[in-house]
């Protein structure tokens, strides 16, 4: 039946807005009269990696973008409308970018970076993924990756990603302005990766406005 | 008990270590086996960013279960790379089922768009009102004279939400799915957010022919 899968998705809501209304009669009526949420988590689309569920959050608690390869690009107006709105509107205080191992578009990334030089891909067609996805394959052409097994090669990959993308969120607008603002709400960015086989988040990076000159 | 600052982020991570603590205590195997094999999702939910509606909690799903895009108000626009990738990535090699449009009651973006829509006609000047030009444009066709605030929100989140399952359906990936016969279900929900219940408003497919 084409349909099984959605209706088990409806019935599955159902339930469960009865179990929290039973629980707590409130719980939804108070939600519909704003949000508040601490964090704003930019992560991937997989569905392997569902923010709320794996850090057994509520509704209300996490603002969430999700993409392939959870990218930040400064010329995307999804993830900068986003990051704007959360930072600006909703007051986040935390930015957590969120790569995980497995990554499908970080291994099609490393294999485009390999035909690349090998130039066994002379000229791909251009589609919106392979446009999404250039900027990670660019990044990857620089690293040294001769050495590495597949795994670490994919690893590697994957922490560079979340690196770059923490770099470019710091840079955005909605963060600098922020930062430059003794007087804003403290926002601090995290690069996290999320360890597939472990069920595990580790923190890679964490950076915070800096009210000194020229600091790292 | 003293008062620790509290810092949401480090509390985040102790609750995924406490869950994924509980996952493995009910079974063993759950992590490896869903690193060991490659994701296979049915559904791709292209919902909005707010808080309020994360999609595997409020459909009570696993990980492994929904493919996943959300961004402001739920929009799909066919100039937009960040969704086209998501859908094209998806459909395939993916090989969702199902895709479902979720809007919500009581949405931000759709608030702020009425807003811009009264205010009149503005040069989008910054990343937001540039991505909500296409909502604020929309909310202009339609009639909201003499409803209350609640009941014109309600109309747009509606409006809203069945533009973009027609943008969907009108996108290369689906009409690439569908020409070859790959039946992607398109989907138009909505979610209340006072009852925390979903409602389907709409469902597209391929045009049936008759032989």
């Amino acid at each position: 039946m084409p349909h099984e899968s959605i209706q088990t998705l409806l019935n599955a809501n159902e339930e469960w807005s009865q179990s929290i209304i039973k629980d707590s009669p409130t719980f939804f009526t108070q939600l519909a009269i704003g949000q508040n949420p601490k964090i704003l988590w930019i992560g991937c689309s997989d569905s392997r990696v569902p923010e709320s569920v794996i850090t057994a959050s509520k509704p209300g608690d996490i603002f969430v973008h999700r993409n392939i390869a959870n990218q930040f690009h400064l010329n995307d107006d999804s993830a900068l409308s986003v990051l704007t709105y959360a930072v600006k509107a909703v007051g986040v205080e935390h930015v957590v970018l969120v790569g995980h191992t497995n990554c499908g578009g970080a291994a099609a990334c490393l294999q485009a970076a390999k035909d690349a030089a090998a130039d066994t891909d002379a000229s791909q067609p251009e589609t919106p993924l392979t446009r999404w996805l250039s900027p990670l394959i660019g990044r990857i052409q620089s690293l040294e990756l001769s050495t590495c097994s597949a795994a670490e090669a994919l690893n590697k990959v994957v922490e560079t990603n979340v690196h770059m993308q923490v770099d470019n969120i710091c840079k955005s607008e909605p963060i600098t302005t922020a930062w430059a603002d003794p007087n804003a709400k403290k926002v601090t960015v995290h690069g996290w990766v999320y360890d597939l086989a472990r069920g595990r988040i580790d923190e890679l990076v964490c950076r915070e406005a800096k009210h000194d000159e020229n600091s790292a | 008990m003293s008062q620790l600052p509290l810092n949401a982020a480090e509390d985040l991570i102790n609750a995924n270590e406490e869950w994924a603590q509980s996952i493995i205590r009910d079974n063993p195997d759950f992590f490896k086996d869903s690193a060991a094999y490659p994701q296979t999702p049915k559904v791709l939910w292209i919902g909005c960013s707010d808080s309020r509606v994360p999609a595997a909690v409020v459909t009570a799903s696993m990980p492994g279960d929904i493919f996943a895009h959300t961004n402001i108000a739920n929009q799909f626009h066919s100039f937009d790379d960040n969704a086209n990738s998501v859908l094209s990535y998806g459909v395939d090699p993916v090989g969702v089922e199902h895709v479902v449009l979720v809007g919500h009651s009581g949405c931000g973006g759709v608030i702020a768009a009425i807003e811009a829509a009264a205010a009149g006609p503005v040069e989008p000047h910054n990343p937001l009102t540039r991505w909500l030009n296409p909502l604020i444009r929309l909310v202009r066709t339609l009639d909201l004279r003499g409803l209350p605030e609640d009941e014109a929100v309600a109309k747009v989140v509606e409006a809203n939400i069945f533009r973009q399952v027609d943008n969907i359906c009108n996108s290369e990936p689906i009409v690439t799915a569908w020409a070859a016969g790959n039946n992607v279900f398109v989907h138009g929900w909505v979610y209340d957010l006072a009852t925390g219940r979903i409602r389907e408003l709409v469902v597209r497919s391929l045009p049936s022919v008759c032989s």
